[in-house]
């Protein structure tokens, strides 16, 4: 059984839409909620309580997307860059190392 | 003109003339009240409590924890209660035939004639009202949070509050309401209760209970109304600051999703209690006072967590429908179908597995990001006007902070009585 993995959503503007085509990663980008583009960047069990201790804004939305919400804007610019430098969205273990 | 509210009692503004106002305070005992009995003091002064005039005695506490009526049998859900510690009650020697000054932020705000002083058991009160004794629901905490004793009697406004801006359009009190709906002609009106900024699937569900509304009505005048009616009261963190939820309403009808001749927004001083079914009566109790005809119930309404099914407060509302002088109106879901390229109701489109559904989280997600939402979602004037708002009353955030708690402007302030 593969472990269950929760994403974190990042929600993409024309901005950085162009920032990811520029680094080849439009691919990455999903569409939610009407065609509103989102990259989701996944966390594990550990990850996410890591996560929602550190950040304490931040929800866990069980009840329809079992996705993590609400973290500050400026940690998910953060995440987005680290997506960018990487080209992966399977940053979160270094992102939350370095943090 | 009379103007007859719940339980069939006409309603009765109980507010002193400023001139007769300084001389009745003086010399009675000052007690300073907090934000949420000041709130229920303009709810009794106005009228949006009707028939009640002031805070309940005994017998009517335990009609309405036994039977969710007053002792008078008019139908009732919730306990409106006056607080005191032994300790302020004998420092200041209340006893009953005393009338009090209640003050709210240092200046007097009315007077308190008590005619009972009572306990009550709060556990009791939890478990008839709430249906738990648990702590951690909020309608609990706020029962175990009152002090030992209630007093009981009538109360009378010797003090207008201010509204502060923005706020100040939106305080429409019950007889005042009733005159609006009178000029705009509707027939019929349907209230949308709210804590929220709308996305389009609110919006919907008022377009939704607009045409459930109308129902047989002619259609040649403009004869029903939405009337949004946002409930300001305690805050809690992460929640919407009032300022984006009350503009932000009132901007879906300035951006011409609606329009004067089908929608209004206005406020409800009253603190939450998230008593699901119990206070989905209450709310149509306070919607009868303000005039409405017909309210919206959707789905667990002014519930929290787990403790209500989401059917619960339909069937309550059933069992005194006819005592009750409003109609419910009950909403469905609304959500993005992809395949239909629309929002769309649950009960209407059948492409279920394609559903995109509103998750409040999300929606509170992408705002939190500033990332602008397809306009489908989330209308663009009602997405800038909750960053506007952020900047100019939430100190950077659309949602409540502790800094926005410590030093937003009151919502409303009682100004220094008149000599
Ligand atoms: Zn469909």
């Amino acid at each position: 059984m593969t472990e269950e993995r929760y994403p974190i959503n990042i929600w993409v503007n024309e901005e950085r839409y162009e920032k990811l085509k520029a680094a080849g990663l439009a691919d990455l980008c999903e569409e939610m909620l009407a065609g509103m583009k989102v990259i989701r960047v996944y966390a594990d069990e550990a990850q996410k309580n890591e996560i929602l201790r550190r950040f304490p804004t931040a929800k866990f939305d069980s009840a329809t997307t079992k996705s993590i919400e609400l973290l500050p804007r400026e940690v998910k610019d953060r995440i987005f860059h680290k997506v960018v430098e990487k080209k992966s969205v399977e940053i979160l273990g270094e992102f939350l190392e370095e943090d | 003109m009379a103007e007859i509210g719940h339980g069939g009692k006409e309603i009765r503004e109980r507010i002193l003339a400023p001139e007769e106002a300084a001389a009745k305070v003086r010399g009675l005992p000052r007690i300073p009240v907090r934000s949420q009995i000041a709130n229920e003091i303009i709810d009794i002064a106005y009228g949006w409590f009707c028939p009640l005039e002031g805070f309940m005695g005994q017998e009517d506490v335990e009609a309405v924890c036994s039977r969710m009526r007053l002792k008078d049998g008019t139908v009732w859900s919730i306990p409106i209660l006056f607080d005191l510690s032994q300790e302020e009650v004998a420092e200041h020697g209340i006893k009953v035939g005393d009338s009090l000054c209640l003050t709210y932020h240092d200046q007097p705000m009315a007077i308190l004639e008590v005619e009972e002083i009572f306990t009550y058991d709060k556990g009791a009160m939890c478990q008839a009202i709430y249906g738990t004794t648990e702590e951690k629901h909020p309608g609990c905490a706020r029962t175990y949070g009152y002090k030992d004793v209630f007093l009981a009697g009538p109360v009378t406004l010797v003090n207008r509050p201010v509204i502060n801006p923005p706020f100040e359009p939106y305080f429409i009190p019950p007889l005042e309401m009733r005159k609006r709906f009178r000029e705009k002609g509707w027939q019929r009106i349907v209230a949308h209760q709210t804590r929220n900024v709308p996305h389009t699937g609110h919006e919907w569900l008022m377009k939704g209970a607009w045409l459930q509304t109308y129902a047989e009505l002619p259609i040649e005048k403009p004869l029903v109304g939405v009337l949004v009616n946002a409930i300001i009261g305690e805050k809690r963190k992460g929640d919407y600051i009032d300022e984006a939820i009350i503009l932000t309403q009132d901007e879906l009808k300035k951006a011409g999703y609606f329009g004067d001749h089908n929608h209004m927004t206005s406020l409800t001083f009253w603190d939450m209690r998230y008593a699901g079914p119990k206070e989905a009566v209450f709310h149509a109790i306070l919607r009868t006072n303000l005039g409405l005809t017909h309210h919206m119930f959707g789905r667990d309404h002014a519930g929290v967590g787990t403790y209500y099914g989401p059917y619960d407060a339909h069937r309550l509302l059933a069992t005194v429908q006819d005592e009750l002088s409003i109609t419910p109106v009950y909403s469905m879901n609304w959500l993005y179908c992809p395949h239909c390229g629309e929002i769309t109701s649950e009960g209407l489109c059948n492409h279920r597995d394609e559903w995109q559904k509103f998750s409040g989280t999300v929606i509170r997600s992408i705002v939190q990001d500033g990332v602008k939402p397809p306009r489908l979602i989330f209308r663009p004037e009602v997405f800038e006007l909750v960053l506007e708002c952020a900047e100019k009353y939430g100190f950077g955030s659309p949602f409540v902070t502790d800094e926005y708690l410590a030093k937003r402007t009151p919502v409303f302030t009682i100004p220094p009585l008149q000599a």
